[in-house]
């Protein structure tokens, strides 16, 4: 390796990022990417648009109505209006939930009687329409404790929230975010400065240069590497001034753990770049490894312990999984270098890394096919 | 009309005989729906839970054994708090509950017993959610009379199957990315080797160059989407469909006619495929943010709520979920037909009249 080559490589890369604007790529993407997603992505349910047919008009259905207009979870709506005109009301998406007393609500309540009353959800999105039904049930429930009832049985739950107390979206959302844009970022931008030079034609100067294998990919990749790495940083910055996150555990884990995954991400998209023949397939095939799998292997959606059978395995194999366990409990748990976890993870992320490289470097061939 | 027929069919050749795009778009429209269905689920199921037990009772045991599959993994038994947490801190379990040793006495003697649980909520909704099951669950344990009993309809999705929902939204991104991309990158590819100057210059009228371009590349969604309907959606996912089929594809063939003005447009002002990548990135993004495919429109910022009539995927979204799932009727679907449709005319003429301009 001479390191006079490599350099010169690396300075003509960078004229050329700067002048074709790619330069752009390393960070407008990811912020984009971190804030919109970041604002975005609320999986709280909040201003349920509730409809209430009440056809008792007692003091208790009042009651029970004032219950729905006092909590931030439900806009409510009294009407008068038929059971079918409402349902078709559901069916226009106007509102999201339908809630019917019955006429003899009171009378029954009073005289101890069980009432049945009519809930219907739109379940068009699911777990939003399970989290609905879980707040109209805590509502009955506060209800009932308002009444009468002796609630000496009753156990107790006392629930400590661990990370997350205040149930934040943003803390839920935006490490995973991180884990995403780091992977993709450095993927695409690698894919497409290989792939690019092969549709141009002009990796016949490295054909036919005396510029080795080794040296062609130091030059290109650190390049990248160079621009992401000053990525990383106002990525924590938008994190934690801009999204508020704690930041509990050490920033130098976070670092670390960062450049290795972005290592990473870097043969990641050396191994698309050598496979794809031109631009398009080089961006696709990037778009299709990185994004859907990082979204749905992250835990941000959904928690990795809760995953069964071939979703577990794959999770697994993922580099992203390791990542995201990492940054999670920098931001918000904070057992850094105590865990054996962590450790052990990181170490994984390296011989990700490794891995891809060498088969990368033995996949570069420096000739025409 | 012979000449657009031609163009027509040249492009229509072109993507056919370039394998690597075809097996590309077909993986999208099939494997990728499939997978995103299947894989993602957003009800808290399978949760792994954690027990620390020291009551050494019946009443806990009868608990424990109402906290079963679906929802919930076998129970893991630890025997001290400390194991408990760690297994918590290292996301080995997202719940875990412990018993203490007043447990079984308080709960004979009426005294309030009392459950404590420590729950992960690095992923919020879902362990909200697993409280809600395990709070249902003590619910009858609690002996508790209530007055009413809720008698609840899921509307459209009875057991919430996150698979029915997941497929069809994830079928709609795919439409709006590969239009956007496609479309752009037909012209592009033309003005990196530079002949689209020479189509312009052509004695063959621009318009039908342009028309005949995009709708080769709409022709190859609408195909992928009949494919990955038919194929995925209902052969595989069993999605059922409440509404009229037909209405989804007029819809969408708008949708699509809209993205491809987008398209068009990203292609205009782009130079090579590298920068599409980037500006389809940087446009497509707030369009799919304020479609509310995340959160509902409702639940917005009132500024954002206005800006998000002007995105088309917004329509799109909702007057799809109507006709998959709410079953709406034609007349009830107008507005989405109409957002759709005056929002395509408009961005379709605009990327229309910006890659018709020679320089």
């Amino acid at each position: 390796m001479r390191l006079r080559v490599v350099k010169a490589y690396f300075i003509k890369e960078m004229i050329e990022l700067i002048r074709t604007k790619m330069i752009m790529m390393p960070y407008l993407m990811p912020l984009l990417i971190v804030i919109l997603f970041g604002y975005g992505i609320k999986m709280q349910v909040t201003g349920v648009r509730t409809l209430i047919l009440d056809n008792d008009n007692s003091q208790i259905s009042r009651k029970l109505i004032l219950k729905f207009e006092h909590s931030k979870y439900f806009t409510t709506e009294v009407k008068n209006m038929s059971e079918k005109e409402a349902l078709r009301e559901i069916k226009k998406a106007n509102i999201d939930a339908l809630v019917i007393i019955p006429s003899s609500f009171e009378k029954n309540s009073l005289k101890g009687v069980k009432t049945e009353m009519g809930v219907f959800i739109d379940a068009s999105f699911p777990s939003r329409a399970t989290t609905i039904s879980n707040y109209i049930q805590g509502i009955i429930l506060d209800l009932a404790n308002d009444f009468h009832m002796d609630s000496s049985g009753v156990i107790n739950i006392n629930t400590r929230n661990l990370f997350n107390q205040a149930l934040r979206d943003e803390e839920m959302i935006v490490p995973g975010l991180i884990g995403m844009v780091l992977l993709i970022a450095p993927a695409i931008l690698t894919a497409l400065l290989i792939a690019k030079e092969k549709e141009m034609g002009t990796i016949f100067n490295f054909y036919s240069s005396p510029v080795s294998r080794g040296e062609f990919l130091v030059a290109k990749l650190s390049a990248i590497f160079f621009l992401v790495s000053i990525s990383i940083f106002i990525i924590f910055l938008v994190a934690s001034y801009l999204f508020d996150l704690p930041f509990r555990g050490s920033f130098f884990l976070f670092w670390f753990a960062s450049e290795l995954y972005v290592f990473v991400a870097l043969g990641f998209g050396l191994l698309v770049s050598i496979l794809a023949s031109s631009q398009i397939v080089a961006i696709i095939v990037t778009l299709m490894l990185t994004i859907l799998p990082a979204f749905m292997y992250s835990g941000m959606i959904m928690p990795i312990s809760s995953m069964s059978g071939e979703a577990f395995i794959v999770a697994h194999i993922y580099p992203v999984m390791y990542y995201n366990h990492i940054i999670y409990d920098t931001f918000l748990i904070g057992q850094g270098f105590s865990s054996s976890t962590n450790i052990l993870y990181l170490l994984l992320l390296f011989g990700y890394g490794v891995v891809l490289f060498t088969l990368g470097l033995l996949l570069l061939k420096k000739e025409i096919k | 009309m012979k000449v657009f027929i031609a163009i027509l069919l040249k492009e229509l050749l072109s993507f056919v005989r370039s394998f690597g795009l075809v097996f590309i778009v077909i993986y999208f429209f099939t494997a990728e729906v499939f997978v995103a269905a299947t894989g993602m689920e957003m009800e808290a199921k399978n949760v792994a839970i954690g027990v620390v037990d020291k009551s050494a009772g019946g009443i806990s045991k009868k608990i424990l054994s109402s906290l079963h599959s679906p929802e919930f993994q076998t129970l893991k038994f630890y025997t001290s708090q400390k194991e408990l947490s760690d297994a918590v801190y290292n996301k080995e379990i997202m719940v875990g509950i412990i018993f203490d040793e007043q447990f079984e006495k308080n709960y004979y003697k009426k005294l309030n017993p009392t459950i404590n649980i420590l729950i992960d909520s690095t992923s919020a909704s879902q362990s909200l959610m697993a409280i809600g099951y395990i709070q249902n669950i003590l619910m009858k344990f609690s002996n508790l009379k209530l007055p009413v009993a809720l008698k609840m309809h899921k509307l459209f999705n009875q057991n919430s199957d996150t698979t029915l929902f997941m497929g069809v939204s994830e079928l709609l991104s795919i439409i709006t990315l590969l239009t956007t991309i496609l479309t752009a990158i037909v012209f592009v590819k033309e003005k990196e080797s530079g002949t689209w100057d020479i189509m312009l210059l052509m004695p063959v009228d621009p318009k039908i160059v342009i028309l005949a371009k995009s709708l080769s590349q709409i022709i190859i969604i609408m195909v992928g989407t009949v494919l990955s309907v038919g194929l995925i959606l209902f052969h595989s996912l069993n999605v059922p469909i409440n509404g009229n089929l037909i209405n989804f594809f007029i819809l969408t063939f708008f949708y699509v006619a809209t993205t491809a003005g987008i398209g068009l447009f990203i292609a205009a002002i782009s130079k090579n495929v590298m920068q599409i990548s980037q500006l389809s990135i940087v446009i497509m993004m707030p369009i799919i943010f304020l479609s509310g495919a995340w959160t509902p429109v409702y639940a917005m910022h009132p500024l954002l709520q206005y800006l998000s009539i002007l995105s088309p995927l917004r329509y799109y979204i909702e007057g799809s979920e109507s006709i998959f799932f709410r079953g709406s009727s034609f007349v009830d679907l107008l507005p989405y037909f109409g957002g759709v449709l005056i929002l395509g005319v408009f961005l379709y003429w605009f990327g229309f009249r910006k890659i018709g301009k020679l320089f």
